[in-house]
């Protein structure tokens, strides 16, 4: 679906800016006037500029002008990769995140190099293991022993 | 000045600072040499780590490293056809097919001697420039640092290679990342949404890490593979002669430097341009323009003096007005911040020590690196083989764990994932990164010198057209802002044609 000539889908970066501006300016509208003194026109700067964009991502003469005066070098995002191969990349941080916070560094490290070589990877059973087990070696070297710091160790095992 | 610049020897001659302006020179040109990493990727990951260190030792690291990532991107540009980082592009262009004509040693030998001259021009500009910007910087009062930190987001902003439109969203953005939490000038808490974590506000360091390292990283993932399919064995002879060339091409490195230096000084212009500019300018000086892209040696020498020159001259606008010369420039702001250097004009007053000394570290590194290159060349290309998939976990594991190591604070690993993602988001969808940096940098002080402002002038804001050099900066934002109209107007009729053919 196309809206002024431009897929729906392009102009979403655009408008979920638009969003997270709208909720920051309403916030800041809950603080007192000399707290929101330089908060409040910055964002109210911010929709400007997003208006802008937004526009100037229309197939219209009004757009056309705006890409061509400030945005000549923007370009829409290449859709060479399927959508869910930036999800699953986007996940796997994530989950690795978490699991980090929740287990600890010990843990975390070598399970994450570890189903990531072997499941994303698709590398062999030995290679996942060696390859998490030499790089949670060198992390533990580089933080605990030469750096002296004890490593965090997870949510659940009394991490703070 | 003298005992300055002594002092500042003095206290980088010492075996620890040493050891560590080593450490960081073998850092730089192992992120160097990796398509994708560069020293960006490599402050942001070094500087947690830099935590425990004495100002002083961490520069001499990051001196280390900033001083040796060209080297290393040079080395696979020239051997492999593919730039550790955006400015040794240029030198792909004559140091590739030198090496595919079995005279890689020559280039390699070229580049080391052109990135060590461009480094000490580089230097020299830089010392000479200091003591003016310090004279300079005393006229400096609330106002015009607010006004400073304005021009600096949009110069940043223009920069951005024809996105000036995205550059100052994503600034304004960063702006806004900025006022979360305890605000000192108000005493209020805003935008922490109840999170404790956030009273501090957004830890600069981690979310450098997520914006860059991360970031990478994911790019890297969603693409797959290694960087190179293969590093066929290149012979790696005549080195000597290479180093030779650049003094035979005397006039070539002098100009490739002066512009790197010049380039360099100038704002979020960054490397790109300077080598792709220095390299344009030699071919046009040539007498024999046909012979580049084909194998010429002063192909490879014009970028690589101007790449390493530019790394010093942009020292200036960094320390001196806490404007970052480029995205390295920007995540080392962050590694002043956390060793309570604030970029800006005090620094120049208040850590002269500490800067003649990161000045002395950059060029040692330059030197050095250029020549340490040169026996680690093949290793380095070797690199380049290393599949994404296990590059990228060994990464992301050093990243989140680095980020909980600045203050040992486990919310650091979440603000880096975030940052990590949206930092992606911002190369998916073509909004630059350097400006938002540049705000999560000079965001507080900007508020701060708005607010100082503000009481001075008893909320009167004519204050700022009854200062001169606040005149002058505001002349350089509406300048700034109107010069892309102009600029638009005389693209016009090509846009048109083009989008005709449509």
């Amino acid at each position: 679906m196309k809206i002024l000539g431009t897929p729906v889908l392009d102009y979403l970066p655009a408008l979920g800016l638009a969003l997270l501006t709208a909720a920051f300016l309403a916030t800041s509208y809950s603080y007192s006037a000399q707290a929101r003194a330089f908060p409040a026109p910055v964002a109210w700067v911010t929709l400007a500029l997003i208006a802008l964009d937004l526009i100037s991502r229309t197939q219209t003469a009004v757009g056309d002008a705006i890409r061509r005066h400030l945005n000549p070098g923007a370009h829409a995002p290449e859709g060479s990769h399927p959508l869910g191969k930036h999800f699953a990349a986007a996940l796997w941080l994530a989950v690795f995140a978490v699991v980090l916070v929740l287990i600890g560094v010990l843990y975390a490290v070598p399970l994450y190099m570890f189903a990531s070589l072997r499941f994303q990877g698709r590398r062999s059973w030995f290679t996942s293991l060696w390859v998490s087990a030499v790089a949670t070696g060198a992390l533990w070297l580089l933080f605990a022993v030469v750096l002296r710091l004890e490593l965090y160790p997870g949510y659940f095992f009394g991490g703070a | 000045m003298l005992h300055l610049w002594l002092s500042g020897i003095g206290g980088l001659l010492q075996a620890r600072e040493l050891m560590f302006l080593a450490l960081g020179m073998a850092m730089g040109l192992f992120f160097g040499a990796i398509p994708g990493l560069g020293g960006a990727t490599a402050l942001a990951l070094l500087t947690p780590l830099t935590y425990g260190l004495d100002p002083f030792t961490a520069l001499a690291l990051a001196g280390g490293v900033m001083g040796a990532v060209p080297m290393g991107g040079s080395i696979t540009a020239i051997l492999l056809n593919a730039p550790g980082s955006a400015p040794s592009a240029a030198t792909c262009l004559d140091g590739h097919p030198l090496a595919q004509q079995g005279k890689a040693g020559l280039a390699l030998g070229a580049a080391a001697s052109a990135n060590a001259i461009g480094g000490i021009i580089g230097t020299i500009s830089v010392l000479a420039i200091l003591p003016i910007a310090k004279e300079l910087v005393l006229l400096f009062g609330p106002p015009e640092l607010f006004l400073l930190a304005v021009l600096g987001l949009i110069v940043v902003a223009t920069a951005s290679r024809g996105k000036m439109l995205r550059g100052l969203i994503a600034g304004v953005f960063g702006l806004m990342i900025s006022f979360i939490g305890y605000n000192d000038i108000t005493g209020a808490l805003r935008f922490t949404a109840g999170i404790a974590y956030l009273w501090d506000g957004v830890h600069l360091v981690p979310a450098l890490i997520g914006l860059f390292a991360v970031a990478e990283m994911i790019n890297l993932s969603v693409k797959g593979g290694s960087i190179t399919k293969d590093a066929k064995a290149v012979a790696i002879t005549s080195m000597t002669s290479g180093l030779l060339e650049t003094f035979r091409h005397w006039r070539t490195v002098v100009r490739g430097s002066l512009i790197g230096t010049v380039v360099g000084a100038i704002p979020g212009v960054g490397g790109t341009v300077a080598s792709f500019l220095s390299y344009s300018l030699t071919v046009q000086a040539s007498k024999d323009p046909e012979s580049f892209g084909k194998g010429n040696i002063e192909g490879v020498i014009a970028p690589e003096a101007a790449i390493n020159a530019k790394d010093c001259s942009c020292l200036i606008p960094t320390l001196a007005f806490g404007i970052p010369g480029g995205v390295e420039m920007a995540v080392f702001m962050g590694l002043l911040v956390l060793h309570g250097l604030q970029p800006g004009p005090l620094m120049l007053i208040d850590h002269q020590l500490e800067i003649y000394g990161l000045i002395w570290a950059l060029t040692g590194s330059c030197v050095l690196a250029s020549f340490l290159g040169l026996f680690l060349a093949r290793p380095l290309s070797k690199l380049t083989l290393i599949d994404s998939e296990i590059l990228v976990p060994t990464v992301m594991a050093v990243a989140l764990v680095g980020a909980w190591a600045v203050d040992r604070n486990i919310g650091n690993v979440i603000v880096t994932a975030i940052f990590g993602i949206l930092g992606y988001l911002m190369i998916r969808f073509d909004y630059p990164r350097l400006t938002m940096v540049v705000a999560l940098v000079l965001g507080a002080a900007a508020e701060r010198n708005f607010h100082q402002t503000t009481m001075m002038s008893d909320g009167n804001l004519s204050i700022y057209l009854h200062r001169n050099v606040c005149l002058v900066l505001l002349i350089g934002i509406a300048a700034l802002l109107i010069a892309p109209l102009f600029r638009g107007l005389k693209r016009a009729p090509a846009v048109v044609t083009a989008g005709l053919g449509k």
